[in-house]
Parts: structure tokens; C-alpha cells; sequence
């Protein structure tokens, strides 16, 4: 059974008065434009989420992944097409679809003048649940993300950890039946994100259904079910992470760490050699033929007379998976 | 009526009833965040103390037109000084979004507002009117029952009118005092304030001169529509309400999309 069913879903904005100004600012809506100047933020797009599934919807900044999961939560009402959240649109039945859906959006904040439970007790109100059961449920969550010792502080005396941990707590207080998560790890600590991504695990496997938006590969590639891939408003792939991760099985890398110094123009003028990342060690290079690629660099390397310190190959990431999509547009589909 | 629609009313009757113990949930939490906030203690508080101090110094006000002026200033300004600064401030604070996907309705959001803002009115208001029980009972013959209920009524709809303060889709509270501050002086001073009510005819444009004029019959004071008159002050103090209500929540479900555009 389908817990969520997207059917030819876009949202269009008019560019806002001072866009046309210039003035627009970092968080404006993004996405391609026709003549007239609206934005295509989010561009008739499909597709379902099985219930119980952890679903990732990746994309870069501006892709249509906030545009769509407000338009899930009722923040913004679609352009075009619908969302059926357990059989019921969206946008017509909100206040039922939000009684059964958790959510914690990206750029959101707790209450800074109240206090952890006071956060909690207040979402708990608001969603209708019983004094008795807020007060039970709010301990038990403050105990689960190990908040419960500075349950009685001001938020505002929270990190920025803390504070995200409190806000999936605000989410999870209702015990909602699909839960959306936009980049619920972006920008925390370690242990933070390492709690929030175990409790995800253990939340989906007690039979919620999660729909996440995130920018870090290896929190998609270790959580989700499957993956949708969105740019420019439409989604160019949908698949689980293995699948993924085998469109690009044609490309592989290899790490190039050299005692001497050599200009990454000249490594990328080989032959076969598809792409050269410079860090701090040495090279990272994107190659099409692992065999003849070495044979280039071995060669080059010794005519230069420079010495290897390390040379390992290994597959592409999801990361290396994910870009490659997106640079072809969705040619893989 | 059939079976089917009486089940359909019944429906509507329990989400609405969910939807208004929901909008008191919301008016507790704004009352908690937002009661000692700068901008509503400016606007609440200190614009009253400045404006009496202005309005009376060196005149010869009665004690009557003191009370009744003092009670409609802080009435006026301290209901619609929480209201504005709710929205851009939860915009501006991340917290609005949050909100929003909470299953409560717009209307929900806007209806707490105006509980939260009345309470603090009447709260501050409550003030003068119990000072002048204290201190000059010999002077007024208070009606108790014509005070409050003029209260209550200007309370909620001068609450109504600050969600108009609001529709701007602003995410900084100063841009709304400004706006906020342009209209609401313009109204105090188009009131007869702390003198007898003389109707000019930009005194009728001001819900204000409403509510001063039951007060001071309630205070004992033939005003300027007499007791008879206390109807036709509460009629049109509640239309002034109802379509401040109203009109709150057309503009707001029409821009509450542009708080999301960055």
C-alpha cells in the first residue's frame, strides 16, 4: 500500500517584486523560468512512497525538494496535480493529513523563551493529545534523544543539536504515521546526527514511514529504501541506492597521493581520464577504464620521474553517483 | 434534514469546536513568548504613559475624561500591540513554519492571536478603571455592567483590527511597528480623548470614539449618543470587529505564501 502518491505535482511562483529589482535574496525561490518570468520550482513531477519505506530526495540547492515537501505538508498549495497522503489529498483534507504526519522543515526553529518540555508539551496540546499522555510521552522522548536532564531549560540556552534533536522530538510526539524530514543531520555534530539517524532506524522499523530530503550521500545511501534524484524542478532518477550507484559502474576512481608536486592540468589531459579533483593529499580521478587509465598515469609518473606514495582505486560513491546524474540530466532514466 | 447532512453538520460542529480549543492553545503560547517582547512593552505600555502625559499635562481634564480617555488609549494600543509582531516574528525566528504544518488552520493561527492580544488588553485597561473605583467613587456613578461589557467587545475588536497590522509578509518587526504606528495614531487622535465627546465628523471614522463614549456613560457622563445610544456604540464597535475578523483572514490566507518565498 502507498503511504504518499504524487500525480503530475508542480508549484509556480511569480519572481517577487524585488527579484525584479535584483534584490532577491539567498532563499528565493529558484528553479527555471519561462517567458513571462514565473519559476518552475517544482515541474509535474510523480511518484509514490510504500508505507513502512525510508524514501530520500536528493538534489542540490534549488532543485524543488523544500517547494515539495511543503506542498506534502500543507505549507504551499500545488500548482498542478495532487498529493494523496493514505488516500486523502493533501490540500483538501489538511488538518486530517496533518493530524497523522510529523514534520521538521529545514530552516525551522523550537520555541527559544520556552523550555524543552514546555516545546513538547505544546505540540503535544496543539495535536489534541490528553495532559496525561504529553506529560508521558514528552519524558520518554527527552529520555530517547538524550534530552532529558535540560528538558527544563530555555531553548535557547540548546545547541544547535540539541535544538534539531528537539525539534524530531516536537515531530514524534504524536506518534504520526508518515514523518517528513527535511535535511534533518545538515550542519550538526557528530554525535547528534549519529543519534538522529539511529533513531530514524528505529522509528521506520517500528512501521513509520519516512520521507527525507537530504544533501549528505552517505546519510541517504545508510538510511533510504530508495532514492528520488531532483534537479531544476523534475525528478531524473528513482531508484534504490545500489541501483543508483550502478548507473555510473562504467566510471570508477582512483586516489593519487605524489611525493613531488604535478599540475592537475596535466593529469587531465590523459587519455580516458574523465575528471580530476584536487585535495589536500594528492588527486582524486574519475576514470572510464581502470586498466588503461593506470598504464596512462604509471607512465606519465615515471616519465616525469615522480614518486608514488599511495594509489588505491575503489568504486564511486553515491555522492560521485548523484553528480554524475545530474550533470547528464537524467539521461539514465 | 437527512440523516447524511446531520452527520456532515456534526462534523463541521467537532472540527470547529477542535479548531477554537486549539486557538486557545496558540493564545496561551503567544501570551508566554510575546508579553514582555520590546516591541509590545513600546506599544503597549509606554506609548499609553507617553501619550497621557501629552494629552493632559497643563490642561483642565475632568476626572471623568481621564479615565474614560486613559481606559480607551490603553485599550487600543495594548490590544493591538501583540497581534502585528506574532507573524513576522515567528517568520523571523523559524518557528511560523513549524506552526503551520500543525493540524490548525490559518484561521486557527490568527483567531489565538486575537485571544492572546485581547487578555492583554483587558488586563491593562482593568487599570485606570480600577483606579478610578479607589479613588473616585464619590465622583462617578459607575455601571460596572456597561464598562466591562464595552471592554470585552472593543477589546476583541481592536485584537481583530491588529491582525490587519499584521498581513504584510514581512520577517522583521520593525517593519511592521512603522506601518503599525502610522495607523493607530492617526485613530487615537481622531478620537475626543480626555474631554467631553464632540462628534466631528472625523471622530466617526475612529472605532475608538465608540468605546470612549460607552465608558463614559458607564462612567455617568451624558455622552455625545446618551444612553440610548449604547446600542448603536456596540453595533457598530461589533461590525468594526467582525469585519476587521474577516478581512484578517482573506489577506492573510493571500499572503501567507510569500512568507515562504524567501
Amino acid at each position: 500500500m502507498s503511504a504518499i502518491v504524487v500525480n503530475d505535482l508542480a508549484k509556480h511562483f511569480k519572481p517577487p517584486k524585488r527579484a525584479k529589482r535584483g534584490k532577491m535574496g539567498p532563499n528565493g525561490p529558484k528553479g527555471p523560468r519561462n517567458a513571462m518570468g514565473i519559476i518552475r520550482a517544482v515541474d509535474n513531477i510523480s511518484f509514490e512512497v510504500k508505507k513502512g519505506e525510508i524514501f530520500g530526495f536528493l538534489g542540490p540547492n534549488g532543485a524543488g525538494k523544500t517547494t515539495t515537501i511543503r506542498m506534502m505538508t500543507g505549507v504551499l498549495k500545488p500548482t498542478n496535480g495532487e498529493i494523496k497522503i493514505f488516500g486523502l489529498n493533501a490540500w483538501k483534507n489538511q488538518i486530517a493529513v496533518k493530524q497523522v504526519t510529523g514534520n521538521v522543515p529545514e530552516m525551522a526553529n523550537v520555541y527559544l523563551d520556552m523550555s524543552g518540555l514546555q516545546n513538547l508539551m505544546f505540540i503535544g496540546e496543539i495535536y489534541g493529545v490528553s495532559k496525561q499522555e504529553r506529560i508521558k510521552r514528552a519524558e520518554t522522548m527527552l529520555k530517547k534523544f538524550n534530552l532529558y536532564e535540560k528538558g527544563d531549560l530555555k531553548a535557547k540556552k540548546y545547541s544547535k543539536g540539541m535544538k534539531q534533536r528537539l525539534l524530531l522530538c516536537m515531530a514524534l510526539m504524536t506518534n504520526p504515521q508518515i514523518l517528513f524530514l527535511d535535511e534533518p543531520t545538515s550542519g550538526l555534530d557528530v554525535q547528534s546526527a549519529n543519534i538522529i539517524k539511529q533513531l530514524i532506524k528505529e522509528f521506520n522499523k517500528e512501521g513509520m514511514t519516512i520521507f527525507l530530503t537530504t544533501h549528505d550521500m552517505e546519510v541517504a545511501n545508510e538510511l533510504c529504501d530508495r532514492i528520488a534524484i531532483i534537479n531544476h524542478g523534475k525528478i531524473i532518477s528513482l531508484d534504490t541506492p545500489e541501483n543508483i550507484k550502478k548507473l555510473t559502474q562504467d566510471y570508477q576512481a582512483i586516489d593519487l597521493h605524489l611525493v613531488n608536486r604535478v599540475k592537475k592540468e596535466e593529469i587531465k589531459n590523459l587519455r580516458n581520464i574523465r575528471e580530476v579533483q584536487e585535495n589536500e593529499e594528492g588527486f582524486h580521478i574519475i576514470v572510464e577504464n581502470i586498466h588503461d587509465s593506470i598504464c596512462e598515469i604509471v607512465d606519465y609518473i615515471k616519465a616525469r620521474n615522480v614518486k608514488i606514495k599511495h594509489l588505491s582505486t575503489h568504486k564511486p560513491k553515491l555522492e560521485e553517483a548523484f553528480l554524475k546524474i545530474i550533470e547528464r540530466g537524467g539521461k539514465n532514466e | 434534514m437527512n440523516e447524511e447532512s446531520l452527520e456532515f453538520s456534526e462534523t463541521k460542529l467537532k472540527t470547529f469546536i477542535t479548531q477554537l480549543k486549539r486557538s486557545f492553545v496558540i493564545a496561551k503560547k503567544d501570551l508566554h513568548i510575546y508579553y514582555n517582547k520590546p516591541p509590545v512593552l513600546i506599544q503597549g505600555i509606554l506609548f499609553p504613559i507617553i501619550l497621557f502625559i501629552a494629552l493632559t499635562i497643563g490642561r483642565d481634564v475632568q476626572p471623568i475624561y481621564v479615565i474614560s480617555g486613559l481606559m480607551t488609549m490603553i485599550i487600543f494600543l495594548t490590544s493591538t500591540s501583540i497581534g502585528p509582531i506574532v507573524f513576522p516574528w515567528e517568520t523571523a525566528r523559524k518557528t511560523f513554519e513549524r506552526l503551520i504544518t500543525c493540524p490548525i488552520s490559518v484561521k486557527t493561527i490568527l483567531l489565538g492571536s486575537v485571544w492572546s492580544t485581547f487578555i492583554y488588553g483587558i488586563t491593562f485597561s482593568s487599570i485606570p478603571l480600577i483606579i478610578g473605583m479607589i479613588f473616585l467613587s464619590t465622583e462617578l456613578s459607575i455601571n460596572l455592567v456597561i464598562v466591562i461589557s464595552g471592554m470585552i467587545i472593543a477589546g476583541l475588536a481592536f485584537a481583530c483590527f491588529s491582525l490587519i497590522l499584521s498581513v504584510p509578509s514581512t520577517d522583521t518587526p520593525g517593519n511592521t511597528m512603522i506601518f503599525t504606528v502610522l495607523i493607530k495614531f492617526p485613530l487615537v487622535f481622531m478620537s475626543p480623548l480626555f474631554m467631553p465627546i464632540i462628534l466631528s465628523p472625523i471622530a466617526y471614522i475612529s472605532p475608538l470614539t465608540y468605546f470612549l463614549d460607552i465608558v463614559n456613560i458607564g462612567l455617568g457622563d451624558t455622552s455625545a449618543f446618551g444612553t440610548f445610544g449604547l446600542l448603536f456604540d456596540i453595533g457598530i464597535l461589533l461590525a468594526f470587529g467582525f469585519g476587521f475578523l474577516f478581512l484578517a483572514f482573506v489577506l492573510h490566507e493571500k499572503t501567507l505564501e510569500r512568507r515562504f518565498q524567501g
